[in-house]
């Protein structure tokens, strides 16, 4: 090794780095696979966090406050805040799902199950996520307790009521080898939640953390032979390591092929609702306007500063718009839009569905908050959520989640405004 | 639980066989299977003498028909390597024209269907398809040869066993239009219409759901033809119309009475580059179809065919409530048995 030369100024660690790690070095330390969880640049740092840098703007004058006076017989207070909603098909007792984690290992057995039995006692959906049958497999309705898929479905509808929430299933380009939807559809595991309509299909289009890219998941050599079938490999950790680069594809798409996928979605599975996930793509408000027009009950946008397992450094910090451009890019509609990326608390929460999103997603929040605890861990955090959105509703003289708007927010000077095209 | 058209008619829902042999031996069972027996070799006979040639079908693969409404495909694991029990052989029909330009299987299928088509009387989860394709031909010679076969079994039937469809309480005069042929044809579009008209809701971009097409069904005493189903309600195989964009070239034939669907075909896709766009527009991954894409790459013939059931079919003839009372050994949707 040759530590002679020096370059200031020059990203110089950075390169030696790489110039001893080789592909490796495009990703972030192996050693943090399975224990950390990634996403961009940290909070308060991203100069293109339009969602960071905006403001909630209360009026002085409050006519939908006195409509609630007139309602109430008395001055309404913050608890007076309902915060119930329909989102993709489901009524949900909060603007609130939990994301999809899927196959990798942060998102284990273990804590997708205790997930699962958290977001079904407080009444919020559940995503499932992609690559989950093909890596961990699938099984029988008996054996439900051994599966990953069945196992979180089964915890879930155990601890919900029959009316709020719903299970919403995903399925990747990978996953439809696999049939995941049609094993789902016609197993006994599903049928209450086919019975009382609260099973979604979700298309997965592209994630926030990497847009453009498919899935990538870090697996044990041995773990990686049993799937080759399915997945590419590739060794950028070095032919003697023993960990191989799983590759999923993106799977292509042109607005044919996403209106075609959705209808035939409709088609094939007409007792669930169809849900779509989108990456924040130049192009999201054609997107997303393409999915609803074929039929979709709901559109997630995952925003750059969506969290992932796993990802290439460069993908984290300089690639795709982040959630409040594309919040901005869609506008407002009638249709259910859902936001996910660095939702953890109130506000950001509040300023999403100001911006249009009908629920925001919680990702690594519930995924950290169930590690915390795994009984009651997100059902604190969401309680804590909860508080704030009532705060923050009855502050702008609202008191239904769904009477947030745009007026609500103040974006900063230099943001887009109205809706534009990719 | 859901009624169908022949309950709401006074007909007895049978219940289904707590074992094979006290299936197998009722009279109407074997009647059933003498009258089937028949329509197979009245098939094969009309096919074979119109220089069709008979193909042992395959009954597992790499991959198989996809284009299959919530159904589930059964693995097999073949030495390590992920096989499908046949769904339909509609790949293979297609890859047997370089060899024989007119073919047919007597083909079993196997297709978990979802849980609630047990009640409709007409999924079975194993079943048999007369399995029809012909080399250059377009969708209306396929379905004018579908006609033919149809009448010309019926006839048979009609004139050859008249003491089992008597036994059977199956009236002949039901049959006196059919085997005249001249079928009907309608659009989905207009099926739709009608559909909504008579208060069914019918999504007009989605397959005609059972119920719809028994409705449907039940208006006639002849069987008729439904084509131009949408895009995004069959599999990529079914050729989309060039001048009608979002229009598939294919058809359903119905029966009448209320007793359903009893065949579907199309035009095929052939063309390379239009298989892995539809592929990807039913959401399937190119790559699970391999051995299929690289023949594509080389040419595939143009080619239509069609697929009858053939318990569906012996169903209608026969007069049966339910389609599983004409299969030996029958296997509902969720239900174990023999």
């Amino acid at each position: 090794m040759s530590t002679v030369l020096s370059a200031s100024g020059f990203p110089e660690e950075q390169v030696r780095h790489r110039a001893r790690a080789g592909a490796a070095g495009v990703f972030p330390a192996l050693e943090s696979y399975g224990s950390s969880m990634l996403g961009a640049v940290p909070v308060g740092q991203d100069p293109y966090d339009l969602l960071e840098r905006a403001r909630i703007v209360p009026p002085v004058f409050m006519p939908e406050r006195l409509k609630k006076l007139i309602d109430l017989a008395r001055e309404p207070l913050y608890t007076d805040v309902e915060l119930d909603t329909v989102l993709g098909g489901f009524t949900s007792r909060l603007p609130l799902y939990v994301s999809a984690f899927g196959s990798t290992q942060v998102a284990s057995h273990d804590l997708g199950e205790a997930a699962g039995r958290q977001a079904g006692r407080l009444g919020i959906p559940m995503v499932v996520g992609e690559n989950v049958v093909p890596v961990n497999g699938y099984r029988a309705a008996a054996d439900s307790a051994a599966s990953p898929l069945l196992g979180r479905i089964a915890a879930y509808t155990a601890a919900a009521d029959d009316e709020h929430g719903g299970v919403v299933v995903q399925q990747s380009t990978e996953d439809a080898d696999a049939e995941v939807w049609n094993l789902v559809y016609s197993d006994p595991v599903s049928e209450p939640l086919l019975a009382t309509g609260r099973l979604a299909f979700e298309l997965k289009v592209g994630q926030g953390a990497k847009p453009g890219l498919g899935g990538l998941t870090v697996l044990g050599r041995e773990a990686g032979d049993r799937v080759a079938e399915q997945y590419a490999m590739d060794e950028v950790f070095g032919a003697d390591s023993d960990s191989v680069l799983r590759i999923s594809s993106p799977g292509t798409f042109t607005e044919e092929i996403l209106r075609q996928q959705i209808r035939l979605m409709r088609n094939n599975f007409p007792r669930v609702k169809v849900w779509v996930k989108l990456h924040p793509g130049r192009d999201i408000a054609l997107a997303a306007a393409t999915a609803w027009a074929a039929g979709a009950d709901s559109v997630t946008v995952d925003g750059a500063e969506g969290g992932t397992a796993w990802a290439p450094s460069a993908f984290l910090g300089q690639v795709g718009l982040p959630l409040g451009e594309c919040l901005t890019r869609i506008g407002r509609t009638g249709h259910c839009l859902l936001a996910s990326g660095r939702i953890w608390e109130g506000t950001r929460a509040v300023k999403a569905l100001a911006l249009g999103a009908r629920a925001v997603g919680l990702g690594r929040a519930a995924l950290l908050a169930v590690d915390e605890d795994a009984e009651a861990g997100l059902v604190r955090l969401v309680e804590s959520i909860a508080l704030e959105l009532r705060l923050l509703i009855s502050s702008v003289g609202k008191y239904h989640v769904n009477a947030l708007e745009a007026d609500d927010v103040l974006l900063p000077a230099d943001a887009a405004t109205g809706s534009r095209t990719g | 639980m859901t009624s169908t058209i022949a309950e709401s008619h006074g007909r007895v829902a049978p219940s289904f066989p707590a074992s094979p042999d006290q299936h197998l031996i009722a009279e109407p069972t074997r009647a059933t299977l003498r009258v089937q027996s028949r329509m197979l070799a009245a098939t094969r006979a009309f096919l074979t003498a119109q220089g069709f040639q008979e193909l042992l079908p395959p009954v597992i693969g790499p991959v198989t028909d996809p284009g299959i409404r919530g159904s589930k495909q059964v693995d097999v694991d073949f030495y390590g390597h992920k096989y499908k029990l046949m769904t339909s052989a509609i790949l293979y029909k297609q890859a047997s024209l370089p060899a024989f330009d007119k073919i047919f299987y007597i083909a079993p299928n196997v297709r978990l269907e979802p849980l609630e088509t047990a009640v409709t009387h007409r999924h079975l989860a194993e079943f048999h398809q007369i399995d029809v394709e012909i080399r250059d031909a377009r969708r209306e010679d396929a379905m004018e040869l579908a006609e033919r076969l149809v009448a010309h079994v019926v006839d048979e039937v009609v004139r050859e066993m008249p003491g089992d469809l008597e036994l059977l309480g199956r009236d002949r005069d039901a049959f006196r239009e059919v085997v005249q042929g001249a079928f009907d044809r309608t659009t989905h579009k207009e099926a739709t219409a009608d559909l909504v008209a008579l208060g069914h809701p019918q999504d007009p971009g989605a397959e005609i759901d059972w119920e719809g097409e028994e409705i449907l069904s039940a208006k006639t005493s002849r069987p008729f033809f439904v084509v131009d189903y949408p895009k995004g309600s069959r599999g990529f195989y079914d050729q989309e119309d060039t001048d009608r964009p979002g229009v598939l070239r294919n058809f359903d034939l119905i029966a009448p009475e209320g007793y359903g669907e009893l065949a579907s075909g199309s035009e095929r896709e052939h063309d390379y580059a239009a298989l892995v766009t539809r592929m990807r527009e039913t959401g399937e991954n190119p790559a699970k179809y391999g051995w299929y894409l690289d023949l594509a790459r080389r040419g595939i013939p143009a080619s239509s065919g069609f697929g009858i059931g053939l318990e569906r079919f012996t169903r209608y003839v026969t007069g049966r409530t339910a389609a599983w009372e004409a299969s030996a050994y029958p296997k509902l949707p969720g239900v174990t048995s023999a």
